[in-house]
């Protein structure tokens, strides 16, 4: 049986560092997860541009991969992959997907990972605030308290809501593939999300779409508080870092 | 990618440069909008007037609406059936059309020589095609709620705000109006545009209607009973100082009985937080029996209610089990656009003649298909489903808009990078390689 470390397309192209990361903080927790070469594409992207049975085509191929692996569980490091693959693919498939789904979230937030953690802000107080993607929050099994489960659990920081949360979220308008050809939806829409960042001095966000969008309407509005992906911080505090610094 | 496709891409695109462009009526609609949505956004979990959040009205009733509205689709014949007869026998002169065009004849019909009339908001007789063929007739249409009235001032062509058509016009802007078709110097102030149409467009309300129309809010199929929540007062008006009442709707306005057509009402007055301050609950034509008990209809009020239900898409939809059959249980409460991600952002260009929102796109699909869709911006919706969590009745908007968005791609009517992601995630197992 593997376990494997399911990077995402996104962040395996654009944000290594954060697979790095993503791939520290999993193995800290099992050991046994691993990471596999040509991993295929999940195929989220796709859902609502592709026709059934070309989605069902895509989805049995990725199922055949990873019966080739033996694989019986996943932990994904993007939102977009997690909400995909535990929301279509028993659609899709039924019983022949047999694979234990969790976001990186989640297997954090498992109490005795986060024992294991144990995370200590070394530094200074630090509020923050959370970012709810939709991919996590409208998930099958919704990731939404998790986040905060974590966050309440690290010493020295501390939780500041955004007025609009958990499934109230705004969406940083970058879902859906509009990201790639509307780009003013996030123009306004993350905007907004910064909007709402009054006491906590960071955004943090586990979707890298989100963080995408986040990143460039935060450098195009000159906006002080970076935006900063969930396992990057809390590689950070793993490590004694400021978390704040680039 | 077709021709077709391109042409409509690009036509969103030109939308989107418009949008963004100072003094364009778009742009003036969208910051309003943007600003709007915010601030409504955010009320909807406060507390107004109330001791419980709008959220928490909605939260309390879900599951019964859910229940009441599954019910409905699941017997629809059965509702309009039971509703139908116990009309009839209340006097009410009703009308079961199987399509737009068939309620379109029968509403001409029902207006006889008369060419003009006076209408409520009622989206519903835009979704029926009403206003088209009073268009085509040379039939004079008069608004009567406020927002609608100012928007027919300005021929404000573009889509407005289904609850608050013209509520971003400036109080300078409508003084200036007034002044330019009526000649009158106005106080650039609210209650003083207020009270001019009072003073001026009342008395014309309650003496000169021979044909009024209206939509309904929810009917009850128990006792026939059609409710109708407004605020201004001139759906009271309207419906009585009228010599014929004419309401037309869609037959998914049907709810079991009038505790459940009052609860849909008064949800939809919470969610939106406006104030229904005046509910009417319509049993049939004015009547009296004060000369020897013998009934006479048309006393004060309206001499003749006629009510057109219409069919049109809905029965299909549930027969046949389409896609958007969910969208059946819609009880047009509006709560779907404020939470928007491509309302907020993307205003009235995300949007259809039927107004704003995924909501409206919806209905110009099923009415004039898919590519009419792909126009009016399907391809801005994010999947967000903002919409599905703040629907009272719990309808998955973002999946239908997803269906829509299958369907167009496989018409070749999706926008290029989409159509690039989805070759190489199928063929390289990659999108960004």
């Amino acid at each position: 049986m593997t376990k494997l470390i399911f990077l995402g397309c996104l962040s395996k192209t654009k944000y290594q560092e954060t697979c790095k990361n993503a791939i520290k903080i999993i193995k800290t927790l099992d050991s046994e997860f691993e990471i596999l070469e040509d991993v295929p594409c999940c195929g989220a992207l796709a859902y609502h541009i592709g026709s059934d049975s070309e989605l069902k085509t895509h989805v049995e191929y990725v199922n055949d991969w990873f019966k080739s692996k033996n694989i019986s569980n996943i932990v994904t490091i993007c939102a977009g992959c997690y909400n995909y693959l535990t929301k279509y693919y028993p659609q899709f498939l039924g019983e022949d997907f047999k694979i234990e789904v969790k976001h990186l979230i989640q297997f954090m937030a498992q109490k005795e990972n986060l024992a294991k953690l144990n995370l200590k802000n070394l530094g200074k107080p630090l509020k923050v605030s959370y970012h709810d993607a939709c991919h996590l929050r409208n998930a099958e099994l919704p990731v939404i308290e998790e986040p905060r489960i974590i966050l309440e659990s690290i010493e020295n920081v501390e939780l500041k809501e955004l007025d609009n949360n958990k499934k109230n979220s705004i969406c940083c308008g970058a879902g859906g593939g509009v990201y790639s050809v509307f780009k003013e939806n996030s123009d306004h829409n993350s905007k907004l999300i910064f909007d709402q960042l009054k006491r906590g001095k960071a955004l943090l966000t586990a979707c890298p779409f989100c963080y995408t969008a986040l990143y460039r309407v935060r450098n195009d509005n000159q906006i002080k508080k970076p935006v900063i992906k969930f396992e990057d911080f809390i590689v950070k505090i793993m490590e004694g870092v400021d978390p704040l610094v680039d | 990618m077709t021709e077709k496709g391109k042409e409509l891409f690009d036509k969103v695109k030109e939308n989107i440069n418009i949008l963004q462009t100072e003094g364009t009526l778009e742009k003036q609609f969208g910051d309003f909008w943007k600003l709007a949505c915010t601030i409504k956004t955010r009320q909807h979990d406060l507390q107004y007037l109330y001791d419980d959040s709008s959220r928490e009205f909605v939260d309390k009733y879900r599951e019964t609406l859910i229940k009441m509205r599954e019910d409905f689709v699941n017997h629809m014949d059965d509702y309009v059936e039971k509703c139908i007869n116990i009309m009839r026998k209340k006097n009410f002169t009703v009308y079961y059309a199987k399509t737009n065009e068939e309620a379109q004849k029968i509403f001409m019909e029902e207006l006889g020589d008369t060419k003009t009339i006076y209408k409520s908001k009622s989206n519903q007789a835009k979704d029926i095609g009403i206003i088209d063929i009073l268009k085509t007739n040379n039939i004079k249409i008069k608004e009567t709620d406020l927002g609608d009235v100012l928007v027919q001032l300005f021929k404000y062509e573009l889509p407005s705000f289904q609850v608050g058509p013209g509520a971003h016009f400036t109080e300078e802007e409508i003084a200036a109006k007034i002044k330019e078709v009526y000649d009158v110097d106005l106080e650039p102030k609210a209650h003083a545009i207020v009270d001019f149409f009072r003073n001026t467009y009342r008395k014309e309300l309650l003496n000169d209607i021979k044909v009024s129309l209206t939509s309904a809010n929810a009917i009850s199929a128990e006792d026939g009973t059609i409710v109708l929540g407004e605020n201004e007062g001139n759906i009271s008006l309207i419906t009585r100082a009228t010599e014929k009442h004419i309401v037309v709707c869609g037959i998914t306005k049907i709810v079991p009985n009038i505790l459940d057509a009052v609860l849909i009402t008064k949800l939809q007055s919470r969610i939106n937080n406006v104030s229904y301050n005046y509910i009417s609950l319509i049993s049939g034509p004015s009547n009296t029996s004060d000369i020897q008990g013998t009934s006479v209809q048309g006393m004060y009020g309206a001499k003749e209610v006629v009510v057109i239900l219409v069919d049109d898409w809905r029965t299909k939809a549930a027969k046949k089990n389409l896609f958007y059959k969910e969208f059946l249980k819609c009880i047009g409460c509006k709560s779907c656009i404020f939470p928007c991600t491509a309302s907020r952002a993307f205003g009235n260009i995300f949007a259809s003649k039927y107004g704003l929102g995924g909501i409206a796109i919806i209905r110009d699909y099923i009415h004039n298909g898919i590519e009419a869709a792909v126009e009016d911006g399907l391809f801005l919706c994010t999947s967000c489903e903002n919409c599905y969590h703040w629907c009272p009745v719990s309808i998955n908007l973002g999946e239908i808009l997803r269906k829509m968005k299958k369907e167009a791609s496989e018409k070749g009517l999706a926008p290029p990078y989409l159509d690039q992601y989805k070759e190489k995630i199928f063929k390289e197992k990659n999108p960004f390689k």
